[in-house]
């Protein structure tokens, strides 16, 4: 392999990851804002490609439910408690830098500082980032990503869209997962041998922790698809909005509006 | 938030001065903090079910039973009810509503008293409130399950006979409301209210036993 100094290599990835999440985010998200926010009345429930999306879905369901979920099963009942909350602080603090040049890209320099004032408590106290140190001291763990970036850009979601083995996504966040994957630094440092397994530990670990969580959403639901749908845009919704601000955490006054409900019953 | 004792007076002064402020702005129809009521109702609420649910002499029956008492008390299932069902409350008659808030109830407490068995200790603080417009309330808590873990939870409040009541429940920023919405909205478009009623009452009936974990 050639030695190509890692910042060159760096740059235009992310020009190119940036140009790329635009043009595919722009024209998808413009039809899809102009033919049916009026009429759909909520947006989300905008689900035009539903037949595939329902099959990716339900693909998606089987390959967690016959593989991810015994093997997480299995993670859970072998790793204690502390030990999978120590994992994926591990994973969080190494998402770091993805999470700082977002907020960076969102304008919020501050939130950026207390960023690295975590990487840098949570690295060092923090045992590698094995515990959150950072927590406790009151720097804030953000929840930061290029999807909702764009989001802040203004740019809307689109439609519905499951991924393969990735789940519930709207073109705009799709569009974000390769920006975040450039600006995650961590695969230029790592071998893909080592990434992989890594990425695999995660996700493991990240399933392990939400068992119960997934098994009542289930049985709660008279159609989970439906569930995720709604849950998945209510809470990207909610991060694009900061939900930690005071501003903007609640879904829209409309939802609550009686008078819409009584206006047609008198009719 | 902890006062000192010699900074009371002031703080008396100041609340008479935010409870002037309050009136003038209620007149003015600008929303302002939220009601106090709002959020004590929370509180007791949120109070109530920790306290039973840190009972070690009740039975995990016993527990559910008295938790779903507490939360009726403070919710209006009414209003939830046809918020949830938005424009389709129309399509469904008298005695159709009657069944589908009993069922819904049902199906509610049913799957979140489970939560009941995988109660550890948490604590729930009230992190703030505010007026909306129309006269609601939100109240902002969060449950404490130590540091990122935390649960962002949002009660929405309205006034109903003078008292307030939850008609919402907003999980990290997830509307049960607009949830289900969405949901029976895809049932009642293909099937009418019949098939709702009839999908709930299967699930209700199936009851899945409770699994401890």
């Amino acid at each position: 392999m050639r030695t190509s100094p890692r910042d060159r290599l760096w740059a235009p990835l992310l020009a190119i990851a940036i140009a790329i999440a635009l043009a595919l985010a722009a024209p998808l998200t413009a039809t899809a804002a102009e033919s049916d926010a009026a009429s759909a009345g909520v947006d989300a429930d905008y689900d035009p490609w539903q037949r595939m999306n329902r099959g990716i879905f339900w693909f998606n369901d089987r390959a967690d439910v016959y593989v991810l979920e015994p093997v997480a099963k299995g993670w859970d009942a072998v790793v204690p408690e502390r030990a999978e909350n120590s994992v994926s602080n591990f994973f969080t603090n190494l998402r770091f830098p993805v999470v700082m040049a977002n907020n960076l890209l969102q304008g919020k320099p501050g939130a950026a500082a207390i960023d690295v004032g975590r990487f840098m408590v949570n690295s060092t106290i923090g045992v590698g980032g094995l515990f959150d140190v950072a927590t406790l001291w009151g720097l804030q763990r953000h929840n930061e990503d290029f999807g909702q970036t764009l989001g802040v850009w203004g740019v809307p979601p689109g439609p519905y869209l499951v991924l393969p083995l990735l789940g519930p996504s709207n073109p705009r966040d799709t569009a974000g997962i390769p920006v975040d994957y450039v600006l995650s630094v961590t695969p230029l440092f790592l071998s893909s041998y080592w990434w992989t397994g890594a990425g695999i530990i995660s996700i493991v670990n990240a399933r392990a922790q939400v068992l119960d969580e997934v098994q009542q959403a289930k049985s709660a639901s008279l159609d989970y698809y439906v569930f995720v749908r709604n849950a998945y845009y209510q809470r990207r919704q909610a991060l694009v909005n900061d939900q930690q601000d005071d501003s903007g955490t609640t879904p829209t006054d409309d939802l609550y509006d009686l008078n819409a409900i009584d206006d047609q019953n008198s009719k | 938030m902890t006062s000192m004792p010699s900074t009371t007076k002031t703080r008396s002064k100041r609340a008479a001065a935010a409870l002037l402020l309050a009136c003038v702005t209620a007149l003015d129809g600008v929303p302002a903090h939220a009601d106090d009521a709002a959020v004590a109702v929370v509180e007791r609420t949120t109070s109530g079910v920790i306290t039973i649910l840190t009972d070690q002499k009740l039975s995990t029956d016993e527990k559910r039973k008295r938790v779903e008492g507490i939360v009726l008390q403070s919710v209006d299932f009414e209003t939830l009810s046809k918020l949830v069902l938005a424009r389709n409350w129309t399509r469904f008659s008298e005695p159709q509503r009657t069944e589908f808030m009993t069922l819904f109830r049902n199906h509610l407490s049913m799957t979140y008293g489970r939560n009941v068995e995988s109660y550890k200790n948490e604590k729930v603080t009230v992190t703030g409130s505010r007026a909306e417009t129309g006269g609601d309330a939100t109240v902002k808590t969060k449950i404490l399950r130590g540091g990122p873990g935390d649960v962002m939870v949002d009660y929405r409040l309205r006034q109903r006979d003078g008292q307030w009541k939850i008609i919402d429940v907003i999980i990290e920023g997830v509307s049960l409301v607009s949830n289900f919405r969405s949901q029976f909205q895809d049932v009642v478009s293909g099937g009418g209210p019949e098939k709702l009623l009839r999908l709930l009452r299967e699930k209700n009936e199936k009851g899945e036993p409770l699994k401890s974990s």
